[in-house]
């Protein structure tokens, strides 16, 4: 028997924490698309997966937008004829900005629920038929932030903790179907976290002077890897969990 | 009522729905009415703008419910139904628990009060996992950002009108699940107000009968 390899969409893959996830399942062979505003710069991670072994393709997409996701996923589905996996990482650009919660404008509210908890929403329900056949899996990325809070990035908190809490539920929802619902919280180099640290210059210190690690991960390396695992056959028992890929920072999980 | 409390010394930050009113009686505490659910930006601004103009309170419940809430499949609600069940109530946790911050005197104490399904209740009521969980990681970033002057935040979840009438075995340890609001759950809220927790902040306490 010939088992074809998984066919995935991420999104906000044209860099980052999505661009990790998308080349560590080329490394292993898969189909990836990349799936983002940016076209440019995810043609060129598609570029990247296909050079890492894979097979990588571009998708427009902005999560926010119903017709935009459910346009994505039927590009990929008309392309493909299967979708195994979906992964939602796209965040707000507003996510590294330090504010107090008093203080942000709800518009900026409404910016990080659009883009973390509706594209969520807007994701599984497209995908679901799709991962219904295959079987599949939903993975979702959450953050440390959703489980201890932040005092000056509240509302990426909020909305990293939404996510985790859709998460747990839909595990249950979805699990007599078979598609399974996982989430992962990462601790990566990538220009998000290089952007907080600069605009909160104090953070580097929070950050990494708690980490056993005393490092950011690797996107692709260790995050990456760890995506794929929770989203690949091996993980086939796993589902309804918060894999912490954050070098033991977070206390209180 | 918390040790030495009085109805001035305690603030009910609710949505217009009855059980928050009625949480407000039980602690016997006075009530500022927040925007309901899916009120636009311009009425938040407003809330915000008339909290600040407010004296400080030791005491700062919140109770963000929205009307009758119901269960569903989660793919297929409407978009209407997203909004209500999900948008809608993070964008009103979030400025709720702003206000809360700010409504707050120096070592003062935050309650929220959470609907929360139990995880093993959860099926069809996914948006309302979402903004629990949420709405708990607020809460905790508030106490961070305002633990340095002595003000604490803390969490009661309760299942309340999310309690399905069939459970997923096993059965709640209490037999009383999923308690009353008056009873089980302002009890939660009156010791976590009280100077009993004075060393306690960004906790949740589930007061669902053991079901967690």
């Amino acid at each position: 028997m010939v088992v074809s390899k998984p066919v995935v969409l991420v999104t906000g893959a044209s860099g980052g924490v999505g661009r990790g996830i998308a080349l560590a399942c080329g490394q292993s062979g898969w189909t990836v698309w990349i799936a983002a505003r940016r076209q440019e710069e995810g043609e060129g991670v598609a570029r990247e997966v296909t050079e890492a072994g894979g097979r990588g393709c571009f998708v427009p997409c902005d999560v926010s937008v119903a017709e935009s996701v459910e346009s994505a996923v039927a590009t990929v589905v008309e392309a493909e004829n299967r979708l195994d996996g979906a992964v939602h990482n796209a965040t707000s650009a507003l996510s590294p900005r330090p504010v107090r919660l008093g203080e942000v404008p709800v518009s900026d509210l409404r910016d990080h629920v659009a883009v973390s908890v509706r594209g969520t929403w807007l994701l599984a329900r497209e995908t679901l038929p799709h991962l219904l056949e295959a079987q599949g899996a939903l993975l979702l990325l959450t953050s440390e932030a959703g489980f201890e809070g932040k005092a000056k990035l509240s509302p990426y908190a909020g909305v990293k903790a939404a996510q985790r809490g859709i998460g747990r539920a839909l595990a249950r929802e979805w699990g007599p179907k078979g598609v399974r619902v996982n989430c992962l919280a990462p601790l990566a180099a990538s220009p998000a976290m290089e952007s907080a640290f600069e605009l909160d210059p104090e953070m580097a210190d929070r950050v990494l002077g708690r980490n056993p690690l005393g490092r950011l991960g690797d996107p692709a390396l260790e995050i990456g890897a760890a995506a794929r695992f929770l989203l690949s056959r091996d993980a086939s028992y796993v589902t309804g969990h918060t894999l912490m890929v954050d070098g033991g920072s977070c206390s209180v999980t | 009522m918390a040790m030495g409390a009085s109805a001035l010394d305690t603030i009910v930050l609710g949505t217009p729905v009855d059980e928050a009113r009625a949480l407000a009686r039980a602690l016997s505490a006075s009530w500022l009415e927040l925007p309901p659910m899916g009120a636009g930006d311009a009425d938040w601004q407003a809330i915000r703008e008339r909290v600040t103009s407010h004296a400080p309170c030791p005491r700062v419940v919140l109770a963000v419910w929205c009307e009758a809430p119901r269960p569903g499949p989660f793919v297929s609600m409407s978009p209407d139904a997203w909004l209500a069940r999900c948008e809608a109530p993070l964008i009103a946790w979030s400025v709720a628990l702003g206000c809360a911050a700010d409504l707050c005197a120096d070592e003062g104490s935050i309650v929220a009060v959470i609907e929360a399904p139990n995880s093993l209740d959860a099926s069809e009521w996914v948006p309302e996992s979402g903004v629990s969980d949420a709405a708990q990681a607020l809460v905790r970033s508030v106490a961070h950002a305002e633990g340095p002057r002595g003000v604490r935040a803390n969490a009661v979840t309760a299942p309340l009108r999310l309690a399905p009438s069939q459970l997923v075995a096993p059965a709640p340890p209490l037999d009383r699940f999923p308690g009353e609001l008056a009873d089980e759950v302002a009890g939660a809220v009156e010791m976590l107000l009280s100077p009993w927790a004075s060393g306690i902040t960004a906790r949740t306490l589930a007061a669902d009968c053991g079901r967690a």
